[in-house]
């Protein structure tokens, strides 16, 4: 086409001229692009963090902002009243880890050990054998699951592990699973612990009156969650009744979602209100620039229409320059937007949480792309109309 | 003569510019016919309203009092976009100062009004290919304005004009930008075109270059003086 060949000698001609005119483009599509990549990658990461924390399940603690909360602190027993008194609890185990030096054969690692219930892995991959049966919790069976990262540091063979035994201080436990490769994140390697025991096993090993971090409950029906969340800290404040204004709080994948979504929502909001502005001054400075080249064009503008172009046809030859410069811009910004949103979400998330998560680069792309070619549009058909309305003869005559 | 076959007609046209609450007559009634085929040149000093006359015949501007047909149609009523429909089909235009398009080679400048015709990217190549060949620059159809002489570019000016095949050539003060030899190699091109068959009506105020034209209108304070034929157009085309 004509028109693009033409505009592109003269986007081309002038070339930082150019360049400074989409410059606000680039910025302004490149971080609405990059806001909304992030903005996924960071509700992938919150899921890999929680990855711990099962959709039927939450956390209770004591909120340790409270006073005296050592007197609020949970004991194996709480646990265990818990499960018989609350309706809708399928099951509670205890959130509490030691650190320990774990042997199998003549290999040693430090390991974090921690209590987990039959249903905490129900939906984790394994590398090698499976789950804790909810039998094998219910009779205290001596089994473990491992982490990869422990698995790897055991067996650095790569051998079967399955059977083998592990040996901590003077227990043993049999390994039953190793849980699959990542999923690599620091900080979910970490918090998912290195040695899982069941919490029967290890309230009796381990626990010995300790007090718990608090407990993970597991619920039958979800629905019933919020109202659960209700009868658990109800039953446990009864059962702490001799501490006055005692204290607990539930966590659950939900509410944690829900805040940190409406922290990044402030944050995407924020963003994307610098984007936007930032395309509506590049809107202004590409009317500018347009006027300047109307004018600057004045003679070719007459010479075209002697020669017989219509309103239309000059109309639409500074639609597509200025079509174009917003294609360019939009471009360049959807490079650098991409480069930013996949570079900090591979270098900072993934390395971090071990979440990948699909990015929704297609509907970041359209939202900017089609913002960016609005404003152009709008600020392109002044310049545009200007041009097309111009007086052949006073525009032949212009020098 | 039939009007149909009339390629200007103009009767009793006047112009009148405003300025502000004074009215400035530029034209006070000019009647002439042109017909197909005539070679004719316009003079006159500045001020006499030669510009206007010819900005009014190249459909550039509207008169404010006559009629006007071109080429059979009546061009007085017609709104911008037909007017440029006009200045596209039936008229080709050669200027003073070439005014080709910069960093535009000269096929594509020969080809812009192709383009505005609608006409495909391999058909315009083609057309304009051969209008330049015809003024004889069939071999410098990539070269850029600037790279190209003062004569050349009028020639590609020319085939600019002429590529839609126009009723009229219209040119105003086409060698007032070139030394004598080539202002003699445009004449002889236009003596040629003529030869042709080609409508030519050129403005100027230079008597040797309206020796070329077999007619020769002048004006003086927007009224017609005199509307002769000169002793050349008995003759052949000068050669």
């Amino acid at each position: 086409m004509l028109y693009f060949e033409e505009a592109l000698r003269v986007l081309m001609a002038n070339k930082i001229r150019t360049l400074l005119t989409i410059t606000g483009l680039i910025i302004g599509v490149g971080a609405v692009i990059a806001i909304q990549v992030l903005g996924s990658g960071m509700s992938g990461a919150v899921e890999g963090l929680l990855g711990g924390l099962a959709d039927n399940s939450f956390f209770v603690q004591p909120n340790v902002q409270q006073g005296d909360f050592q007197k609020a602190a949970m004991h194996e027993k709480d646990l265990a009243d818990l499960r018989i008194h609350v309706a809708n609890v399928s099951d509670v185990a205890p959130l509490s880890f030691v650190r320990q030096l774990a042997h199998v054969g003549h290999g040693h690692s430090p390991a974090v050990l921690f209590a987990a219930s039959a249903e905490r892995y129900a939906t984790t991959p394994f590398a090698f054998g499976g789950n804790f049966t909810p039998d094998q919790v219910a009779a205290r069976a001596t089994v473990c699951i491992l982490s990869y990262k422990t698995y790897q540091k055991l067996f650095p063979d790569n051998s079967d592990p399955l059977g083998k035994s592990l040996h901590v201080a003077n227990r043993r436990y049999v390994i039953t699973g190793v849980m699959a490769a990542p999923r690599t994140g620091v900080l979910n390697a970490n918090f998912g612990g290195d040695v899982a025991i069941p919490y029967t096993v290890y309230e009796r090993d381990w626990l010995q009156g300790r007090i718990l971090f608090g407990a993970a409950i597991y619920v039958i029906d979800q629905s019933q969650m919020a109202q659960t969340e209700v009868a658990v800290i109800n039953e446990l404040r009864n059962l702490h009744r001799n501490v006055k204004g005692i204290q607990y709080i539930t966590f659950d994948k939900k509410t944690f979602n829900q805040l940190v979504g409406a922290v990044f929502g402030v944050l995407t909001m924020i963003v994307g209100l610098i984007g936007a502005v930032s395309l509506l001054v590049a809107g202004i400075g590409i009317m500018n620039i347009m006027l300047v080249s109307v004018t600057e064009r004045t003679r070719e503008i007459g010479i075209r229409k002697a020669i017989g172009a219509r309103k239309g046809q000059i109309l639409a030859q500074f639609f597509v320059e200025a079509l174009l410069l917003c294609g360019i811009g939009c471009g360049i910004g959807l490079a650098l937007g991409l480069a930013i949103g996949y570079g900090v979400n591979a270098f900072a998330i993934v390395k971090l949480t071990g979440s990948i998560t699909a990015l929704p680069w297609l509907r970041a792309t359209l939202i900017a792309v089609t913002f960016a070619t609005i404003v152009t549009l709008a600020f392109g058909t002044y310049p545009a109309y200007r041009a097309s309305n111009l007086d052949p003869i006073e525009a032949l005559r212009y020098e | 003569m039939n009007n149909l076959t009339r390629a200007i007609d103009v009767r009793d046209v006047t112009k009148v510019y405003r300025n502000g609450a004074m009215e400035v007559p530029a034209l006070r009634g000019v009647s002439f016919v042109i017909e197909r085929g005539e070679y004719v040149a316009i003079m006159g000093p500045s001020g006499s309203g030669k510009s206007t006359l010819m900005n009014i015949i190249g459909c550039l501007d509207r008169l404010t009092e006559g009629s006007y047909r071109l080429d059979g149609t009546d061009v007085s009523a017609l709104d911008d976009n037909q007017l440029a429909e006009i200045r596209l089909k039936k008229l080709g235009f050669v200027f003073q100062g070439f005014n080709l398009l910069a960093r535009t080679d000269a096929v594509k400048n020969v080809a812009l009004p192709l383009f505005y015709a609608g006409l495909s990217a391999r058909e315009r190549n083609s057309i304009a290919g051969a209008r330049l060949a015809d003024v004889g620059l069939g071999d410098r159809g990539h070269h850029k304005p600037q790279e190209l002489s003062g004569g050349q570019q009028q020639r590609v000016a020319i085939a600019r004009a002429l590529v839609n095949n126009p009723a009229v050539l219209l040119a105003d003060e086409p060698t007032g930008n070139l030394d004598s030899t080539t202002s003699e190699e445009i004449m002889r091109l236009f003596g040629d075109l003529n030869a042709g068959g080609r409508t030519i009506i050129m403005v100027t105020h230079d008597e040797e270059v309206a020796s070329h034209a077999k007619r020769i209108i002048r004006l003086r304070d927007g009224l017609i003086v005199s509307d002769e034929r000169s002793a050349v157009a008995a003759g052949t085309s000068p050669r």
